[in-house]
């Protein structure tokens, strides 16, 4: 991608107007879009009263920690925190090893009903979550797992876009490669564990990227399938700030921005595979 | 010739035992959590009662009752007059953007990481963020507003407030289309362009006859999938507005949620669920159609 953007432009070189036109608008958008946060970041380093003073003070000097450190000594937030990383971790890694197992049977493998199912399963790639959480607590209740862990992580793994991705990426693979180590007796099992995967392991990644943010995001799931406050996650937790007795504008932007943090990060280390979360949906083609 | 034939039977049996293993521990949840549900959402839309237990058979009553009460007929409308806000900007937006990130070579990687950052944050915290934008005393407009001698607006008035939600959306948006299409202009054939430019076609023509054309398929899936997530927009107005002031905000899925969590009345819920189904199913199948003319 990078090599395509960079290499030669000597016939179809942007003109000078052009050039600028493109600036100004990146330029425009940048400020829109960073501002919000900074704005967001200064009020958490103000104390509560001082957010309403006019004119406002835009850099707060010297910033008060207040906020910070009530959200983590003294604030139910570490363990929302702690939930929504630990049922993201769990899922991501289940979901990296169930999909790509899948998608290796439905490329690679001949059995009846193969076709069928694999429609099936694309078929309900557009299903909102929104439209089904009534049935789908109806199922999680009649099962006897609501109010636990298990209804935070078992119903996301349910999701066929990672599926229907493994299944694109392994059916590229040359044929040659898992029919030559099967004539040589090594088991479907093997062939997926010591040939296929260390092949996709960039598409691995994807997948992980793509479903540890949904999961970090998810809030309508999370929000009716506990009530326990020890099971609340991240997004349920700061959504519920607002509920509580008075708002505390301070401590709601600490949060906001803390809650931030963790894709900031996993974005700085996995820049490549995020972006191709944007492209995944091309794929679908 | 018997024994060739159990063999070949058993051989058969045995690859299909294979392959359903390997499909079956995702196929359980997919079944269960996901095709149960679908289902259930049909069935629970001809019912009346609670949701557990207590139901009776009412046929289409529920679709009836949609269109019949106003707060039902008005969170569809609310929705749709959402999505008609959102979508087109978003598009819009983002191919200007997208466009100008394939074209610029200086500051690329920060320009990229800038406008893609929104799209790392939950949408709850979204709706915070736009709290602290909006917000009647010390929100960012109001403060800029006063600072340039004008009057403070209202931002979450009842007029104000669906617009002011759909662009906390689009400002969410864009960022993740942007990067789309920046993919989708890096895979054009650079061929097609020097062959134009050396006709002498400028920018504009360019665009419009040769990148255009060119991603067309992945404008009306962009545009599929932008319209599908705005007709879920949850979260924003959960923090933003709670569906005020008023019914103002009140969307579907919002609807939804409020009705069989809140008030139990699941049938209504399910009614609404269904039909944001079929009109995402209709609209995915009309794509898809529009897709394979142009391939065929």
């Amino acid at each position: 991608m990078r090599e395509r953007l960079f290499s030669s432009r000597t016939v179809d070189e942007p003109s000078r107007i052009e050039r600028a036109f493109y600036h100004v608008a990146l330029i425009v958008a940048c400020i829109a879009l960073v501002t919000p946060f900074l704005y967001v970041i200064s009020a958490s380093l103000k104390e509560s009263t001082s957010l309403f003073e006019y004119p406002p003070k835009l850099v707060p000097f010297p910033p008060y920690f207040g906020h910070y450190e009530r959200l983590v000594s003294d604030s139910p937030f570490p363990r929302w925190m702690a939930n929504t990383l630990f049922v993201a971790t769990i899922v991501t890694v289940a979901k990296v090893f169930l999909d790509s197992l899948a998608g290796y049977a439905f490329a690679k493998l001949n059995f009846v009903g193969r076709n069928a199912f694999f429609l099936l399963m694309v078929a309900m790639l557009l299903v909102p979550y929104g439209a089904i959480i009534l049935p789908l607590y109806a199922v999680v209740h009649a099962i006897g797992i609501h109010d636990t862990y298990f209804a935070l992580i078992l119903p996301p793994l349910c999701n066929p876009l990672g599926v229907f991705l493994m299944r694109q990426v392994i059916s590229m693979l040359p044929k040659d490669l898992d029919n030559a180590a099967r004539l040589d007796g090594v088991s479907e099992f093997g062939i997926y564990r010591r040939i296929i995967l260390p092949l996709i392991k960039p598409s691995l990644v994807v997948v992980a990227v793509i479903t540890f943010t949904e999961m970090f995001m998810s809030f309508i799931w999370p929000l009716v399938a506990v009530r326990d406050q020890d099971l609340q996650v991240l997004t349920v937790g700061v959504a519920s700030m607002r509920n509580m007795t008075s708002v505390n504008f301070g401590l709601w932007s600490a949060a906001a921005v803390l809650g931030m943090v963790p894709l900031a990060l996993a974005f700085f280390l996995f820049q490549r595979q995020f972006q191709a979360r944007s492209i995944a949906g091309a794929l679908k083609q | 010739m018997a024994d060739h034939r159990r063999l070949r039977r058993r051989w058969v049996l045995q690859r299909n035992l294979t392959g359903w293993a390997f499909v079956a521990p995702v196929g359980f949840f997919f079944v269960l959590f996901l095709l149960i549900p679908v289902l259930g959402v049909f069935w629970w839309s001809t019912q009346s009662g609670r949701l557990l237990g207590g139901n009776e058979f009412v046929g289409l009553d529920n679709f009836g009752r949609i269109l019949t009460s106003i707060e039902a007929s008005g969170a569809l409308r609310t929705t749709v007059l959402f999505a008609l806000f959102s979508v087109p900007a978003i598009i819009v937006i983002a191919m200007v953007l997208g466009m100008s990130l394939a074209r610029v070579k200086r500051g690329a990687t920060v320009y990229r990481f800038m406008v893609y950052f929104p799209v790392l944050v939950p949408p709850i915290v979204i709706g915070l963020i736009w709290v602290f934008l909006t917000h009647a005393d010390f929100g960012l407009f109001n403060v800029v507003l006063r600072a340039v001698g004008a009057e403070p607006v209202n931002w979450l008035s009842t007029t104000n407030a669906l617009p002011v939600v759909a662009a906390a959306d689009i400002w969410r948006s864009v960022g993740y289309w942007a990067i789309f299409f920046l993919a989708a202009f890096l895979g054009l054939p650079r061929e097609l362009y020097e062959a134009a430019h050396l006709d002498g076609a400028n920018t504009i023509r360019r665009f419009w006859y040769v990148t255009l054309p060119g991603i067309r398929n992945i404008l009306l899936l962009a545009v599929l999938m932008a319209t599908i997530w705005a007709l879920q927009v949850f979260e924003i107005v959960l923090v933003l507005t709670r569906g005020g002031p008023g019914t103002a905000t009140r969307t579907a899925v919002y609807y939804v949620w409020w009705y069989v969590f809140g008030d139990g009345q699941v049938g209504l819920g399910a009614a609404i669920s269904v039909l944001l189904l079929v009109v995402i199913l209709a609209m995915s199948l009309a794509v898809v159609r529009l897709i394979r003319v142009r391939q065929a």
